[in-house]
């Protein structure tokens, strides 16, 4: 894609190269997700997506590549510093603290608590216990959205499947982010809260500007609610652009469909749902 | 049977495990609470006493400037054994550990100039010139013992004395861990043991908090070194073996994982067993000796942490429902 007016990037990938052993994870991804923007990655499994997100989170050090945040490189960066950058990922597989408390699960969350912090504790305890009031009235106000509020005093560990998808989505908001990205967050989450929590991310994305980067398999739900659509196969990103003109993309349909098959078949991307994976709405 | 009523000698088992209660605390916050498999924790008490012993001796520092020197050089060696090996993989972590605990016990057994070598530091001035490190302590005990007896009168003996002023130590170090175990800093730290990742991807520097953890628990193991050597009058590196690192998971286990009142509970437990094998003197076992019966307690040790796994796995104060959570 070619590069589109600086100040409407928030995130803009160049050539990003990861390698595991001899297969190219990622192979040169080029995107860019715009501010303020509700944008879909999409793509067979393997493409590449989660490696992705794990490269721009700071889980991966890529090979090759520049990572632009905000206009500020975040390629070298550690994943805390990411995050407090204002970038926030969630997990394909959910990573709930499970010895802890739904609640406190969502307090540990919250940034700026000068009581993470062991001198400041003594020094200035007022001002970590203050802070503490407040994160704990904002936890249970995200947990009243995303309907934890009464599993609030429960083991996380407790939680169903997709429950913990809330717990990760609610950990996120905590943090107040400039953009989210978000791994498969409709996986396992019912159908009718799925599409309540689309209704908040619109929200946010209208009140506060918040962008949303998320993978999703759900075709129904990319296509009703993104404004783009990025495309990857086997490392790269192979299309781009609204989700209209994305799903007539033949390069599109060939990745999801296989060259092989010839292109007559289909003219829309199908849902790609393969065994073990098929918890869509 | 004599010795059981004895209170000379329960007050000394008491001692025993107020100073096992302070070691193992340490081991809970870096273990129970961070999630870190320290496996030589031992390396720490061993520093805190040999650093105090050294300068108290060969420094001619006072004494409690040498112990609180002591316990800052501890927590430097928490921070130096952390940075290369606390961003491993916890079993990586054990094994470096492991020797980073018998480095420094064959430190203590090789620098003889340093430490005294292997008999100890009444060699620390060199050999045939006993030394101690501990007058100053003993001054101190004195006037605390004088102050008790207003209280206890006659009871107010020296092992009496000690066992009191060990448990204010850990009994103060148990409600100051609980404070901030609950504390948000705490909640990083445990988060930290839940799950890395997600600890990191919510901001937090996931490294420096289990440095610090380390640290922490270093300079609580010191204290614990610090009185093991006021009790002692001398020791000698065998004295930091392997095994005292094995003894506070066991403590750890018993009372139960990141459960800081599990900590004396488990250590009372713990050396009960170990000097109450001295009275296991009955038919058949009165058929060893009296050497051989020693080695009941490590048998019995053994028993009952398997029991423990078995029956009670989540250790006495525990909840039983933390351990299926995944």
């Amino acid at each position: 894609m070619s590069a589109p007016e600086r100040n409407g990037t928030i995130l803009e990938l160049s050539d990003v190269v990861k390698h595991f052993g001899g297969i190219a994870a990622v192979a040169g991804a080029e995107l860019d997700v715009r501010r303020g923007s509700i944008t879909a990655l999409i793509g067979p499994n393997g493409a590449g997506k989660t490696t992705l997100f794990n490269i721009v989170s700071g889980f991966y050090k890529p090979e090759r590549g520049v990572i632009s945040f905000r206009g500020e490189r975040i390629d070298r960066k550690p994943p805390h510093a990411i995050a407090k950058r204002g970038l926030v990922r969630t997990f394909q597989i959910t990573k709930a603290l499970t010895k802890m408390s739904v609640l406190e699960n969502m307090m540990l969350a919250a940034p700026d608590q000068p009581g993470e912090q062991l001198w400041r504790l003594v020094v200035t305890p007022r001002s970590a216990r203050a802070r503490e009031r407040e994160v704990h009235q904002k936890a249970h106000e995200v947990l009243k959205l995303v309907r934890l509020d009464r599993l609030a005093d429960d083991y996380a560990g407790t939680l169903s499947g997709g429950q913990r998808k809330l717990l990760e989505f609610g950990r996120a908001l905590m943090r107040d982010p400039t953009m989210i990205m978000l791994d498969e967050p409709m996986a396992g989450v019912n159908p009718s809260l799925g599409l309540e929590l689309l209704d908040h991310m619109k929200r946010l994305q209208d009140e506060r500007g918040t962008t949303f980067l998320l993978i999703e398999h759900d075709m129904e739900v990319v296509m009703n609610v993104s404004e783009r659509v990025i495309v990857m196969n086997e490392g790269r990103v192979i299309s781009a652009g609204p989700p209209d003109e994305v799903r007539n993309d033949q390069a599109v349909i060939d990745a999801y469909l296989g060259t092989g098959r010839g292109s007559g078949e289909s003219t829309r991307p199908t849902e790609e749902t393969p065994p073990g994976e098929g918890e869509t709405a | 049977m004599s010795g059981l009523a004895n209170v000379q000698f329960w007050a000394f088992v008491g001692v025993v495990a107020g100073i096992y209660t302070i070691f193992a605390l340490g081991l809970q916050l870096q273990f129970g609470f961070t999630g870190l498999l320290n496996f030589g924790h031992v390396a720490f008490m061993a520093i805190g006493a040999y650093t105090m012993a050294i300068l108290v001796v060969k420094v001619e520092w006072p004494l409690w400037l040498s112990a609180l020197v002591a316990i800052a050089v501890s927590m430097l060696f928490g921070l130096i054994i952390g940075l290369p090996t606390v961003r491993l993989r916890a079993d990586y972590l054990a094994i470096t550990t492991i020797a980073f605990g018998e480095i420094i016990r064959f430190i203590a057994v090789n620098q003889q100039t340093l430490t005294g070598g292997p008999q100890g530091t009444i060699n620390l001035t060199g050999a045939g010139r006993a030394s101690s490190y501990n007058r100053e302590w003993l001054d101190f005990q004195a006037w605390a013992q004088d102050q008790l007896e207003v209280i206890l009168g006659d009871h107010a003996t020296r092992d009496v004395t000690m066992l009191v002023l060990v448990w204010i130590v850990a009994i103060v170090l148990i409600i100051l861990l609980q404070f901030m175990v609950h504390s948000p800093w705490g909640r990083v730290l445990r988060s930290v043991r839940e799950d890395e990742d997600a600890t990191s991807a919510l901001g937090k520097n996931v490294f420096s908090y289990k440095l610090q953890s380390l640290a922490v628990g270093a300079a609580i193991g010191a204290i614990a070194g610090l009185f093991f050597a006021f009790q002692f009058s001398f020791f000698s590196p065998q004295d930091f073996d392997p095994l005292t690192t094995f003894f506070a998971y066991v403590i750890v286990l018993l009372g139960g994982t990141a459960k800081n009142w599990g900590v004396p509970v488990g250590a009372l437990i713990f050396a009960f067993i170990f000097a109450g094998t001295r009275f296991l003197d009955f038919w058949p076992l009165s058929e060893i000796t009296s050497a051989d019966r020693a080695f009941l307690r490590l048998i019995v040790v053994g028993l009952i942490l398997i029991g423990l796994m078995a029956f009670r796995p989540q250790g006495i104060f525990g909840k039983k429902e933390e351990m299926v959570l995944e």
